[in-house]
């Protein structure tokens, strides 16, 4: 498989007036491409840190962030980022809300990529809510066009930061699912970010446990269930075994 | 959804029923009290003048107060005065929106700029502007523009900080999303800061409205050909307390008129 994501070596130094916080020390890895990726680990332990630093919002004190052989710049427009709210902008329609990233790039009047929002919207049954406001659409709706809305800009690799945490569990679980679904049939490459083992366990093909900080890289988990959705997944016998696994790694 | 209501009127429950005729009801009696408080003070002041427990001369009564009205009405420069005033008013709630919006987007632009401004702010918000009356008329001479610029200067501080605010407290994570997108600050200000900003926007309109007012009478009293400002003050000099009754009633309905223009906007951008 080919590596579409590399951290080599990166260190993060966070500046504040009292001090200098180390948070990454020497952080490597490696995503494969279509791979669903997840980094667990305490909290506070700068997670959110290394997708911050993957969509290029901070700059690496040290080492080297590669995507698709190039490094990482500042902003850079080739990944998509979820949030652990919606953050839909409740002044525009949900239509208004999926073509905000091609307005921002400039790319609104390309047919060919409206026709991909259009599409993508029948696919996820949101094409009858497109002239409805943000808030006329449950919570689990709204995060499936937090999702469309990056989809749209079709990013190399998807960042997820705690994306179900503002959910009620019932919520959770099925978006959950929803989301995992429809990054699975547009293959692409996610990275997401949680403090829930069991979410990580149920979504990801590997996950990453990272030590407090200033965090490295304890362990890498290659991940197999039988089941095929999150939700089977964690009926699978085998889920309790790597839960207690990725625990004691954790504590 | 009006559609929807229509079919269901059969359907009601009686506790629905009881419920909306409740709020009917009680709809009812607000507007009732209010309308009766009103009627009631007229009333009282009027039999009080008329019988000779006030005094009109110092207390004026409704009927004197309507009566000068007509009179002003009459002679035509009633109009002149209003006009004047509303004027004046408006081109300073204008200009001072306007401005002290732009004002507040430099700021939100440059942090260094909203540092280096920050103690300047808080010391211009605190100073009473009326200080300012007489170095005005220096500056812009008497008259219409003298009242424009103290309508400008008492809105524009509180306009400013106020929009500032608002731009400030936009939720950091909606800006990565921008930036994630690869969105310059332009875009990030356009598509995200002021349209998020407008329910602050609009309660800003609804302060100035008042304070605009406050601003025109205070220019008219410092100095002033024309306006209802000057009304009161000449009808104070010349002690005839009937005419600075009649200017603040129409102040109060001029004030009204203007802040129910203002309050739909309300309503449709509450969050």
């Amino acid at each position: 498989m080919k590596s579409l994501l590399e951290f080599k070596n990166v260190k993060y130094f966070y500046q504040t007036k009292e001090s200098e916080i180390n948070a990454l020390e020497d952080i490597t890895f490696s995503i494969y491409e279509k791979d669903f990726t997840s980094i667990v680990g305490p909290s506070g332990c700068g997670k959110t840190t290394i997708l911050s630093l993957t969509a290029g919002l901070l700059t690496a004190s040290e080492g080297e962030i590669i995507l698709n052989g190039q490094p990482i710049t500042k902003n850079d427009g080739r990944i998509g980022y979820m949030f652990q709210r919606d953050h839909l902008f409740e002044w525009r329609s949900i239509w208004q809300n999926i073509i905000l990233g091609l307005e921002v790039q400039k790319k609104h009047k390309d047919p060919e990529k409206l026709a991909f929002a259009e599409q993508l919207l029948k696919k996820y049954d949101l094409y009858n809510f497109k002239n409805k406001k943000p808030r006329q659409l449950s919570g689990g709706m709204r995060q499936r066009v937090a999702l469309i809305r990056t989809l749209v800009l079709e990013p190399e690799l998807l960042l997820l930061d705690e994306p179900f945490s503002a959910l009620d569990f019932q919520t959770r679980l099925k978006v959950c699912d929803d989301v995992y679904d429809i990054i699975k049939s547009e293959q692409k490459t996610a990275l997401l970010v949680t403090h829930d083992i069991s979410e990580a366990l149920s979504m990801s093909d590997k996950i990453i446990i990272l030590t407090k900080r200033p965090a490295k890289v304890k362990e890498v988990v290659e991940i197999s269930f039988q089941g095929q959705t999150p939700l089977a997944k964690r009926e699978d016998k085998e889920f309790g075994k790597y839960f207690e696994m990725i625990w004691r790694n954790l504590v | 959804m009006k559609c929807k209501n229509k079919n269901k009127v059969i359907s009601y429950s009686k506790a629905r029923k009881q419920y909306l005729k409740r709020i009917k009801k009680d709809k009812i009696l607000v507007l009732f009290w209010q309308i009766a408080l009103f009627v009631l003070f007229l009333g009282v002041w009027q039999l009080l003048a008329d019988n000779g427990v006030i005094d009109p001369f110092f207390f004026s009564s409704p009927s004197r107060i309507v009566n000068t009205i007509i009179d002003l009405g009459r002679d035509g420069n009633l109009w002149i005065h209003i006009w004047t005033s509303l004027y004046e008013t408006i081109i300073g709630f204008i200009i001072a929106t306007i401005l002290g919006s732009f004002i507040a987007i430099l700021l939100w632009w440059s942090e260094k700029l909203r540092r280096i401004m920050e103690p300047y702010l808080i010391i211009l918000n605190s100073l009473p502007k009326i200080a300012l009356g007489p170095m005005i008329i220096f500056w812009v001479g008497s008259g219409t523009w003298a009242t424009v610029v103290m309508c400008v200067l008492i809105c524009i501080v509180i306009t400013t900080i106020s929009m500032l605010n608002a731009f400030i407290s936009c939720d950091s994570d909606k800006i990565l999303l921008m930036k994630s997108m690869h969105a310059n600050k332009f875009q990030i200000l356009f598509k995200l800061i002021l349209p998020n900003s407008i329910p602050e926007f609009v309660s800003v309109l609804k302060i100035n409205v008042g304070m605009s007012w406050v601003g025109t009478i205070m220019g008219e009293y410092l100095s002033s050909k024309a306006g209802l400002g000057y009304l009161i003050n000449y009808g104070s000099q010349i002690l005839k307390l009937d005419i600075v009754m009649a200017s603040i009633t129409l102040l109060c309905i001029l004030a009204a008129l203007m802040y129910f223009l203002v309050s739909p906007l309300e309503k449709k951008y509450k969050r």
